[in-house]
C-alpha cells in the first residue's frame, strides 16, 4: 500500500501519523520546519489549559509514537510543490532546499495549522515598539523558563495586564472569528504566574470570557484561588507614562462607566489564530475552497469534519478553524482512520 | 438616619399593623423610591436602525473601545458623555435614562476616533448623532442654556443675514439672567470696536438682498424641521432582529 501523506507536523499531523502507524499503514509526514511539534513547540508553550499539564508531556507522547517508528517516514524542511491525481491517490512533488522528488501516495491529510496573529497590526497597542508589551506566546516561553522579567530593564514586574481578543473578533483587522483559546490560555498564564509569584498582581481586560465547556473551572479557580482580577472593557490604546518607564492601558471600565488609565509593568496580548501560511498554500495547491475567514472548509462540517469533499483528501486540526490541542489530536485520529479506509483497497 | 427630603419618599402610615404577633405600627416606606428599572421600549432602537446613519447600532456589543478613546469622555473629561452607554440605553430601550443625556449627547466633536477603533464596525459617531436626533425631535427634553443660545443665534442671524454679536451677547445675558461686570463689558466692547465688530442696533451691517432671501431660508428651515419630526413620528416599519449584514 502506498503511504498516506500527512502534511504538517503539529499536534494534528503527529496524531494522524501515529494513528496510521498503529493501524499498520505507512505514513509520510512532511513538515516545512526543521522540527516536529508545530506552534506549541515553536513558541515553547508551557502548561496546556485546562489541566495545566506540561506541553512537553502532551507533545512528547505524540512525538514518541512517531519518531523512530518504522512505519512513519518523516521529512523535515520539506514542502509539497505540486499535486496531481494518480490512480485513486495522488502524485506529489516534495521539495527540500536541494532536492526535488516525486512520490505516489494513497491519500492526503492536510494538517497545516494556524499562525498566531501578528500583533504589530494592532498598532494602537504598540507591540514591537514598546518592549514591555508582549505577545502571550512570548510569555509562554518566559513562564516555561520561570523568568518573568520585564524585557526593558530586567526588573520583576509588580502588575501585569492581559488584553484578550487581540486580532480576533475585530473588524478593523478583518478577523471576525473567536480564537477559542485566548481566554483560557491567558487565564492559565495568570494562574501560573500567581501560583509561583503571588506578589505579582494580575488583571485581565475582557469583553466576554469564553472558557467554554470544562475550561470554565480554570476561570473560577483563577478568581477564587489565585486572585486574578477581571475588568470588563476593551483597551483602546497603550501609551507610555513616567518618562517612558511604564505602560498605561487606556480603556473604559464598562461596569464603572468610567475611563481607566492604569499603569502596568507588562501588558500581554492574547493574539488570535489566523489560517496558517501552510494552510493558504495547501488550499491553492489542492484547489480547495476556503471559507470567508480563510480557513479550509470541510464538506459537511457537522457530520464529517475531516472530509474535504475531494476523494482521498482529509483535513485535521486548526487548518479548518481555531482549535485546542485535544480537538486537533482527535481530528488527526479521525482523518487517519478515513485515509486508511480510503487508501487500503 | 431618617430621610428628610419629602420628594424622595412616599410615607405610608400604618396605624395598626401586626406581623407574626409583633406590633410594627408606624411610618412605613420611609425608604428611597425604588431604583429598579421596569420599562423597556424598543421604539428608539428601531428608529435608529431604520436611519441610514444609525443602522450599525445593532452591531454594538458594549466593549467600550469607543468610549476609551473618545475625545469628549477621556481627553476632555466629560464623564457623562459616554457613547457606549448611549448606545446601550438605546439598544435596550431605556428611554427615560437616555433622556437625561439629551443635551450632553450633542457634545460629540465628530473626531471619529471611535469609528476608527470600533472592532465591530459600528459607525459610532453617526449612531450617537442619530440617537441625539431622536431625542431632540421626539421632544420632551427641557430646554437647556445651549438650546436657548442656539435659538437666539439663529434668530439673530436671520434678522439681517449677518451676525450682530453685541445684540447676541445682550440677548444671552437676558435669557440666562446674567450680568457681566462693567469692567469686563468695557474691555469686551473696546476689543470689539477695534476689530470692527461693534456694528450693532441701527448701525448693524446687513446682507444685500436679505429681504428677499430671508423668507426662502426660513421656509427651507421650517421644511427641514417638519421632515425631521415626521421621520421620528412614523418610524420605518422595519422588522426587529437580524443584522444589517456583514461589514463591507
Ligand atoms: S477565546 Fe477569548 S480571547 Fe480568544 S477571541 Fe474568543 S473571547 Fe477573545
Ligand atoms: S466622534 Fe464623538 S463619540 Fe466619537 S470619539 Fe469623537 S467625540 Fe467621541
Ligand atoms: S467600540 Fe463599537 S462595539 Fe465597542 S462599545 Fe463602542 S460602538 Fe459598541
Amino acid at each position: 500500500m502506498n503511504p498516506v501523506l500527512v502534511l504538517g507536523g503539529g499536534p494534528a499531523g503527529l496524531s494522524a501519523a501515529a494513528e496510521l502507524a498503529s493501524l499498520g499503514a505507512p505514513a509520510l509526514l512532511v513538515e516545512k520546519e526543521n522540527y516536529l511539534g508545530g506552534n506549541p513547540k515553536r513558541w515553547h508553550y508551557s502548561l496546556l489549559a485546562p489541566d495545566l499539564k506540561p506541553a512537553e508531556e502532551v507533545l512528547g507522547e505524540l512525538l514518541r509514537k512517531v519518531e523512530g517508528n518504522p512505519r512513519v517516514e518523516t521529512r523535515l524542511e520539506t514542502t509539497v510543490t505540486q499535486v496531481e491525481p494518480a490512480g485513486k491517490g495522488f502524485r506529489v512533488s516534495l521539495r527540500t532546499r536541494e532536492t526535488l522528488e516525486t512520490r505516489e501516495v494513497g491519500a492526503c491529510i492536510l494538517a497545516t495549522g494556524f499562525d498566531h496573529f501578528d500583533s504589530r497590526r494592532k498598532y494602537e497597542y504598540g507591540y514591537g515598539r514598546y518592549p514591555d508589551v508582549l505577545d502571550f506566546k512570548e510569555l509562554e516561553g518566559m513562564i516555561h523558563d520561570d523568568r518573568i522579567l520585564r524585557p526593558s530593564d530586567g526588573a520583576v514586574p509588580k502588575r501585569i495586564a492581559w488584553i484578550l481578543c487581540v486580532g480576533s473578533r475585530d473588524l478593523q483587522v478583518g478577523n471576525t472569528w473567536c480564537c477559542r483559546m485566548g481566554c483560557a490560555v491567558s487565564i492559565k498564564q495568570a494562574v501560573e504566574i500567581r501560583q509561583k509569584h503571588p506578589e505579582i498582581d494580575a488583571y485581565v481586560y475582557y469583553m466576554d470570557i469564553r472558557t467554554y465547556g470544562l475550561w470554565e473551572d480554570l476561570y473560577w479557580k483563577s478568581m477564587q484561588q489565585y486572585g486574578v482580577k477581571f475588568i470588563r472593557g476593551r483597551i483602546g490604546q497603550i501609551t507610555m507614562a513616567e518618562g517612558g518607564k511604564r505602560l498605561v492601558a487606556t480603556g473604559e471600565d464598562t461596569i464603572l462607566s468610567r475611563p481607566t488609565e492604569v499603569p502596568f509593568d507588562m501588558i500581554v496580548l492574547a493574539s488570535g489564530m489566523e489560517p496558517g501560511h501552510g494552510t493558504q498554500e495547501a488550499a491553492k495547491l489542492f484547489h480547495l475552497p476556503v471559507g470567508p475567514e480563510g480557513f479550509l472548509t470541510p464538506k459537511v462540517a457537522d457530520i464529517n469534519p475531516v472530509d474535504s469533499g475531494i476523494p482521498g483528501l482529509y483535513l485535521a486540526g486548526a487548518a479548518t478553524g481555531p482549535k485546542a490541542i485535544p480537538d486537533s489530536v482527535t481530528e488527526g485520529m479521525g482523518a487517519a482512520l478515513r485515509a486508511f479506509q480510503y487508501a487500503r483497497d | 438616619m431618617p430621610i428628610v427630603e419629602p420628594s424622595l419618599v412616599t410615607v405610608k402610615r400604618e396605624e395598626k399593623l401586626e406581623l407574626d404577633g409583633i406590633d410594627v405600627s408606624g411610618d412605613w416606606n420611609t425608604f428611597l423610591e425604588p431604583r429598579v428599572h421596569t420599562d423597556l421600549d424598543l421604539k428608539i432602537v428601531d428608529w435608529v436602525r431604520s436611519q441610514p446613519q444609525g443602522e450599525t447600532i445593532s452591531r454594538c456589543w458594549q466593549c467600550g473601545t469607543c468610549t476609551a478613546g473618545c475625545c469628549m469622555h477621556t481627553d476632555y473629561g466629560l464623564e457623562e458623555f459616554n457613547p457606549r452607554y448611549f448606545i446601550y440605553l438605546a439598544q435596550i430601550g431605556y428611554e427615560e435614562e437616555l433622556r437625561k443625556y439629551a443635551q450632553t449627547i450633542w457634545r460629540c466633536v465628530s473626531c471619529n476616533k471611535c469609528v476608527e477603533r470600533c472592532p465591530k464596525g459600528v459607525k459610532v459617531e453617526e449612531v450617537v448623532h442619530t440617537i441625539g436626533t431622536y431625542l431632540e425631535v421626539s421632544g420632551g427634553a427641557p430646554e437647556s442654556p445651549a438650546d436657548r443660545f442656539d435659538r437666539a443665534y439663529t434668530e439673530n442671524l436671520l434678522a439681517r443675514g449677518v451676525l450682530d454679536e453685541a445684540a447676541l451677547f445682550r440677548t444671552y445675558e437676558r435669557l440666562e439672567g446674567r450680568k457681566t461686570p462693567a469692567r469686563d463689558l468695557l474691555r469686551l466692547g473696546f476689543t470689539m470696536l477695534l476689530s470692527g465688530r461693534l456694528h450693532t442696533g441701527p448701525f448693524a451691517h446687513r446682507t444685500r438682498g436679505w429681504r428677499r432671501m430671508r423668507p426662502v431660508l426660513t421656509k427651507i428651515l421650517e421644511e427641514e424641521e417638519r421632515a425631521r419630526r415626521a421621520r421620528v413620528e412614523a418610524p420605518a416599519s422595519r422588522a426587529r432582529g437580524g443584522s444589517p449584514g456583514r461589514a463591507p
